[in-house]
């Protein structure tokens, strides 16, 4: 099928899920080249190339093309099929790295999407489940995706074994609404997940000891889990984590989490989680940091009006983004200062005005 | 005369105007008894019927994308078949709104119709590809019907096209009813029309009638009465149009050179330009658009044009009636309004009459005020530019000199292409040449050998504006305090002579400022306008220090080289003196190519580092976010003031420094009129709170309907207000182009054939596509044949769709779901009955109408809307199956195991099919179980009960087929002729054209069955078996009776009493059936007496009928004839003007 007549060209192996999951929403094929070329191994790492395939897995009509080398893609994107799809993570990513691009495309499949995923569920390069649980599918909220979205995570699985499954649900729309956050409000609650899997399990505790040594300060509505999985369940490797989030009284989210390194007590890992909360709430934004990229291609996809979203400033993978959503659907952000009264805020508003795009994949029949 | 009193009235106390009175009193008098419900249940009953009532009043909120300030024209389509009266009806709506006469009606006409409203009036001709456009884009459709004549197809077809793209409203309009004479006939005829038109649209559907033609229009009242009802007319947005952009063009140029068109002998690809109102959403630069009889094509460019027909304004407004001069504005680029008739390659004047220079008392139209005004000139422009003092900056104190031609030039092409005011172009280049000079102060101060030695020249400011037009638009702009700064607006010009200018202007990033003085510094022969510059900038640092923190994003992540890491990176150290080299990281540098590591992956986290965390054990800082934190609300104004001080010199890094001096001033100065504000908003609150709880709970509450409404409304201000007072090129490249605003688009590569056989009376139409719809697949819709037409549709036969913006020919495949299993083919649509079709075409959104066609030619007389339907799936395969019967025979039969062959040709295929169920002809099931060596193809089957020889085995399986990926688009507005586009022909009429005899296969031709009775042997039970039988079970094998019974033996002799009745019985028998002869002799005489009787009758009512037949013909020739006059009549009025 070479109906697409619009062929994109990109370069460098960054920012290679954001264009995969831009191309692929906007039918528009792009063709990346220079994949690691200056590299010692040149080409697709095996990550990437799993994400391809999964890609690949979800969609109807994909045309994956891969050069000799490894260093060049070509992909001319069909429909986001959705439905069940099963997927079998390399041990070298965690499971945040290939449900980030599919979270983005699940809502305008054809069918619910019902992805598992097995591999690590907690890494330090990438969300882990639980902030993906109860971070990413709150952001998502925002947009009117919310009957049915759901992420269980039925095992949980450390590096450098892995082990864990999750399972990602996602309800189809027609056209996602657009959002309009400008109040960041203050913070009201403070939750979070500490879990331990095949170390002793007294380690969660210790963790949770140690965050509510700096958090107590500030409110008393703070609720640290202790999350015990068990056998079978808790994968094959050890490993613990404390993942925190900061609730606003307009349901601002932050968050924050820290995975346990050789070497290192589990307080050290709890206050680490702890200060990098706060200086996440000090960033302050009406959404979080590491969502600022799904935050603002909802807005992009919102129907034809105006969405506008006070954010913190844009880390460089935003950046990109921007400047990715702009060859992809032409639309530019406004960015300006939230307060231009108060020069010593860093916040910014971003507004744009929605392409109106209608999952076209949903059928009536 | 005031005093006088009058005579009171009396009224009468008697008689029967008293009684009547009191009666009539009584009457009037509220009566609670008759609208009191009777009982409760009627009660009940009638409260239910108001809800009920109220519910039907809702409907679906929809958003309105057009804007309620400068909306565009409604079109107002005029459509009927030809000779009903619609140029006539055209030139009277138009003599009604504009006071002018149009002599020939090409294109549409926009007028002004109100204070807030305008109307385009577009004639549609009688091809049905203009009526499929035209359904496509009319917000208001005047359906024109012959009275004298009745309905003909072409208005019920385009009443079918109308209502499967969204039903626009419907006017009917009845003329020609002059023509009929008699006044009961008359009242008959519009009973009878208005009736069928009212089942066609709706219960009480307005219809107008128009009567004869005075002066060459039609009576003014009756047109006036029709104008008052389109002026009121309210209009539903309908949703294809509510999702995409879309203009009518008024107007069409070619750009392409000349040259190029000569070289190729009018064959090459054309440069077009459309002129238009645009409507619907708002239209992008990136979108594609569809032309429909063209074909798809990229926007090359937009530029927003000056109204050619405003809106009255405000002061006009002001006024109660509107001006008759606004009144006479009618816009018809295409028509002969105003004497200007603008052709594809020449404008043409057209003068009444004779015509002198100087005469003044003749009304000179703009056509002889533009040729005289360029009589007037005498002198070049270049003269004329050098003579007048032309300054690009209302504050610059040079004027432009002409040493370098290109500019004139430059700006020429630029107003003239584009109309746009002084003012744009004018910022343009001013930004252009800021960016552009400062870039190259900075080159040439750093490295002298620089390869532009004449930096300072100013006559090459010119040059290089023009070099690069177009990257100004790509560039976003800021908007700030009323006024637009582009991105790279630092104007050094600006700086030049006016302290106050660098108050609006925002610097990308805050190192300007700095770089200027360290250029003073080793400056070495610095022109003499830059003598001055060093003392201004040091000044104005001072101003912009407390700018310097913040960036300007936009133009840093949409419109410069930074790598994003690098613009990251700057908002961490932005509040540092700014290094040398974050001075040199200035927009064109080449990227570093070494930033690439080995390690770097694509991850969400970022890393942190030990160190930045580090600060959080300082006390201090934890405790300054306390106000972030609910529980730290009441705290935070005291320990502002108080504790900041005290972090302030203990924490370093970004954040303190950001906080300090901006959080000072208002902390410092009034932290009692702070606290005060807080009360009062508390307060505010708190009765708010109370209020909404204790006044009128259900007041406050909105039901569904209302509150989706207000949402609605909230944010259709709020999309109004984010991007307001942004300059309007700017701010399409946030938002695209608005609706309502006149535009002209600009296509490259338009096939030559649009513009050589350019024909006005064809409506253009540019329809802009979503992203989605540009792409191909195949598309699943739910189909009916038209009850109308009178052929099924065949599967695999071609059918000509409009589905979306286009028009376009595939072949579809039909199915049913069968028991939602699979999607079953079907050779034909089903009778009365919905089924689907895939086709492979372009993408439509699903729930978008369509309508069929199996030809789109004038010449059938037969209805041509063949189905109609809506999009329900869009996907890259499709899954459609049919059925098909495997067959084999038994060669060796065990009991229940067979042997089967003739089904299979390799044991392969067998492997493929082990498991399927098969069947018998008499029923018997089994199952496919492995191949067998021998006979290649065979295999063994199991069977529930021992099948025969002679049985059949079947086997059925599902074959999956695949619409073919045929698309072809009605390109009719590429042809000379453009009613007659031929698509691909039905096989059968290939054949037909072809002289070919359809190919037979041998065995589907039917021929008589033969079946011979079967014969069964006997059955033979063994006689040791049967001995061994119970009675029951043993065959009972009867022979005939041989000895004569009891009757048979016995003869019967008669008694004489016996014969004696016997015999008198048949004489009465004899006479009876005489008499019944006799009567039916008499019988047949009647009827045929009848018979000759009703033969005269019928032979009478053929006559009847024959008249009326030839009465009727005798009208619809008078009707040609007077077609053929009116045609005439044109031809021969445009001759003599």
């Amino acid at each position: 099928m070479a109906q697409t007549g619009s062929l994109l060209h990109f370069s460098d192996h960054q920012y290679l899920r954001q264009r995969l999951v831009l191309s692929i929403l906007s039918g528009k094929a792009v063709r990346i080249d220079k994949i690691r070329s200056d590299d010692k191994n040149p080409g697709l790492r095996d990550y990437e190339v799993s994400l391809l395939r999964l890609l690949e897995k979800a969609t109807n009509g994909t045309v994956i093309e891969i050069s000799v080398t490894g260093t060049a893609i070509l992909l001319k994107p069909g429909i986001i099929a959705g439905g069940s799809v099963s997927h079998d993570c390399p041990l070298s990513r965690s499971v945040g790295y290939f449900l980030e691009p599919l979270i983005m495309l699940a809502p305008f499949a054809k069918r619910p999407f019902q992805l598992s995923l097995r591999g690590i569920t907690t890494d330090d390069n990438d969300l882990s489940a639980d902030l993906v649980r109860t971070v990413t599918l709150p952001h998502l909220q925002l947009f009117g995706i919310s009957d049915g979205l759901e992420l269980r995570i039925k095992k949980r699985g450390s590096p450098p074994e892995g082990g864990g499954e999750v399972q990602f649900l996602c309800p189809v729309v027609k056209q996602v609404k657009t959002l309009n956050f400008v109040e960041p409000g203050k913070i009201k609650r403070i939750r979070g997940i500490a879990h331990a899997v095949r170390v002793n399990p007294q380690f969660s505790n210790r963790m949770i000891d140690a965050s509510r040594s700096v958090l107590n300060r500030y409110i008393p509505d703070i609720y640290l889990y202790s999350d015990v999985y068990k056998g079978e369940e808790s994968g094959k490797s050890p490993g613990y984590a404390l993942s925190l989030l900061a609730e606003s009284t307009t349901s601002a989210i932050q968050c924050s989490e820290a995975v346990s390194k050789p070497g290192v007590t589990p307080e050290e890992i709890a206050l680490t989680a702890t200060h990098t909360l706060l200086s996440e709430i000090r960033r302050g934004g009406c959404v979080d940091r590491k969502h600022q990229n799904l935050v603002l291609l909802m807005m992009v996809l919102g129907s034809e009006d105006v969405g506008r979203c006070r954010m913190c400033e844009p880390s460089a993978r935003t950046i990109q983004f921007l400047r990715d959503i702009k060859s992809f659907f032409g639309t530019s952000f406004k960015i300006v200062p939230a307060e231009p009264s108060d020069p010593s805020s860093t916040q910014l508003l971003f507004s744009c005005y929605g392409t109106g795009y209608i999952n076209v994949n949903r059928s009536l029949a | 005369m005031e005093n006088h009193i009058h005579k009171a009235h009396r009224p009468a106390q008697s008689g029967s105007k008293a009684e009547k009175k009191g009666k009539g009193k009584q009457q009037q008098a509220f009566n609670e008894k008759a609208f009191a419900p009777k009982s409760g249940r009627r009660a009940e009953r009638q409260g239910r019927r108001n809800v009920e009532r109220d519910q039907t009043r809702l409907h679906v909120p929809l958003v309105n994308r057009t804007p309620d300030d400068e909306p565009p024209p409604v079109i107002v389509a005029i459509v009927g078949p030809p000779g009903v009266g619609k140029t006539t009806l055209l030139k009277s709506l138009v003599r009604r709104y504009a006071k002018q006469t149009l002599h020939e009606v090409k294109g549409p006409v926009t007028v002004i119709s109100g204070k807030r409203r305008r109307l385009t009036f577009i004639e549609c001709n009688n091809d049905l590809n203009s009526m499929i456009d035209i359904g496509k884009v009319a917000d208001l459709v005047l359906l024109m019907i012959d009275g004298s004549y009745g309905f003909e197809m072409e208005t019920f077809e385009f009443l079918n096209i109308l209502q499967s793209h969204g039903f626009p409203k419907v006017i009917g309009v009845l003329s020609h009813l002059d023509l009929i004479k008699k006044q009961a006939t008359l009242s008959a005829t519009k009973k009878a029309l208005k009736k069928r038109f009212w089942t066609e649209i709706y219960q009480g559907a307005k219809l107008f009638y128009l009567s004869g033609v005075l002066n060459g229009r039609y009576p003014d009242t009756e047109i006036l009465n029709l104008s008052r009802f389109i002026s009121v007319m309210k209009f539903r947005p309908l949703v294809f149009r509510n999702s995409h952009p879309y203009l009518l063009a008024d107007r069409l140029e070619d750009l392409t050179p000349r040259e190029i068109i000569r070289a190729s002998k009018g064959k090459c690809d054309r440069t077009v330009t459309l002129y238009g109102y645009l409507r619907g959403t708002n239209l992008r630069l990136s979108t594609k658009v569809h032309v429909p009889g063209v074909g798809d094509m990229d926007i090359k460019s937009i530029t927003i044009l000056g109204d050619p027909c405003p809106l009255p304004d405000a002061d006009a407004e002001k006024r109660r009636k509107l001006s008759e001069k606004k009144k006479l504005l009618v816009h018809a680029p295409m028509s002969d309004v105003g004497g200007v008739v603008y052709d594809k390659d020449a404008v043409w004047v057209n003068v009444p009459g004779s015509f002198t220079r100087g005469n003044t008392d003749v009304y000179q139209g703009e056509g002889e005020q533009m040729v005289m005004d360029l009589q007037d000139v005498d002198a070049t422009l270049e003269d004329t530019v050098a003579r007048r003092q032309i300054r690009l900056l209302g504050s610059s104190s040079n004027h432009l000199t002409v040493d370098a031609p290109g500019i004139l030039s430059g700006d020429e092409d630029e107003d003239q292409g584009s109309g746009m005011d002084d003012d744009g172009v004018g910022d343009e280049a001013e930004s252009e040449e800021g960016g552009e000079e400062d870039n190259l102060s900075e080159d040439g101060d750093e490295s002298p050998n620089d390869d532009l030695p004449g930096i300072t020249d100013r006559g090459r400011f010119g040059l290089r504006m023009v070099s690069r037009p177009t990257h100004n638009l790509a560039s976003t702009s800021e908007h700030k305090g009323g006024r637009v700064e582009y991105a790279d607006s630092d104007s050094d010009i600006g700086h030049l002579d006016q302290d106050d200018w660098e108050g609006g202007v925002m610097y990308p990033d805050g190192d300007n400022a700095q770089d200027i003085p360290s250029d003073d510094e080793e400056s070495d022969g610095a022109p003499a306008w830059k003598a001055g510059l060093a003392a201004k900038a040091e000044a104005s640092f001072e101003n912009s220090s407390r700018r310097r923190s913040r960036k300007d994003w936009i133009s840093l992540i949409y419109s410069s080289a930074l790598t994003p890491e690098q613009i990251a990176q700057g908002d961490s150290n932005a509040s540092h003196e700014i290094s040398s080299d974050d001075a040199d990281d200035d927009f064109f540098r080449i990227r570093p190519a070494t930033l690439v590591n080995g390690d770097d992956l694509d991850m969400t986290k970022e890393l942190v580092s030990p160190d930045s965390l580090k600060e959080w054990e300082d006390e201090a800082l934890l405790d300054s976010i306390r106000a972030l934190f609910i529980t730290g609300e009441q705290a935070a104004p005291e320990k502002d003031t108080a504790e900041e001080n005290e972090y302030e010199d203990s924490a370093g890094g970004d954040f303190e420094d950001l906080e300090a001096e901006p959080s000072q001033p208002p902390a410092v100065e009034d932290p009692e009129a702070k606290r005060t504000a807080d009360l009062a908003a508390k307060k505010e609150l708190l009765k708010r709170k109370f209020d909404e709880q204790y006044d009128d709970p259900e007041d406050a509450k909105i039901d569904f309907y209302d509150e989706k409404k207000e949402e609605i409304n909230r944010q259709l201000q709020l999309n109004r207000a984010e991007f307001e007072g942004i300059h309007a090129e700017a701010r399409a490249l946030v938002e695209g182009y608005r609706p309502g605003s006149y535009v002209r688009i600009e296509l490259s590569n338009v096939p030559c054939e649009m513009i050589e056989n350019f024909d006005p009376s064809y409506p253009i139409i540019l329809g802009g596509l979503l992203p989605a719809e540009e792409r191909f697949g195949y598309i699943q819709v739910r189909i009916k044949r038209h009850r109308w037409f009178a052929k099924t549709l065949k599967t695999n036969d071609p059918l000509i769709f409009s589905l979306g913006w286009r028009r376009f020919q595939s072949v579809p495949i039909y199915s049913l779901d069968d028991h939602s299993i699979r999607m079953r083919m079907l050779k034909y649509t089903p009778e009365h009955m919905h089924c689907y079709a895939t086709f492979y075409g372009p993408v439509a959104l699903p729930n978008s109408g369509f309508c069929a066609f199996n030809s789109l030619n004038g010449e059938t007389t037969a209805f041509r809307v063949s189905a109609t339907g809506v999009v329900l799936d869009i996907d890259r395969s499709a899954k459609i199956v049919k059925k098909i019967k495997l067959t084999g025979v038994p060669f060796k039969i065990y009991k229940n195991t067979a042997f089967i062959k003739d089904m299979f040709n390799s044991a392969l295929e067998v492997a493929k099919f082990e498991g399927a169920n098969v069947k018998t002809v008499s029923g018997i099931r089994g199952q496919v179980k492995k191949a067998l060596t021998k006979p290649d193809g065979a295999f063994r089957a199991t069977f529930e009960d021992k099948v025969l020889m002679s049985d059949i085995i079947f086997l059925r399986a599902w074959y999956s087929i695949q619409p073919r990926k045929y698309y072809n688009p009605v390109t009719s507005l590429l042809l000379s002729d453009k009613a007659h586009w031929a698509g691909m022909r039905l096989t059968g009429q290939v054949r037909r054209e072809e002289g070919l005899k359809t190919p037979l296969n041998v065995n589907s031709h039917y021929r008589p069955v033969e079946r011979s009775a079967r014969r069964f042997n006997t059955l033979k039970v063994p006689k040791k078996l049967q001995a061994a039988l119970p009675y029951a079970s043993k065959p009972k094998l009867m022979k005939p009776q041989g000895r004569r019974t009891y009757i048979q033996k016995r003869a019967v002799v008669l008694e004489p009493e016996e014969k004696k009745a016997i015999a008198l019985l048949q004489q009465i028998r004899a006479l009876r059936k005489d008499q019944l002869a006799r009567r039916k002799e008499k019988q047949h005489e009647r009827k045929e007496v009848h018979r000759k009787k009703v033969e005269k009758e019928e032979a009478n009512k053929d006559e009847k009928e024959k008249e009326k037949r030839k009465d009727y013909m005798r009208a619809a020739g008078m009707k040609s004839k007077r077609e053929a006059d009116l045609e005439e009549g044109r031809s021969r009025k445009k001759r003599r003007t």
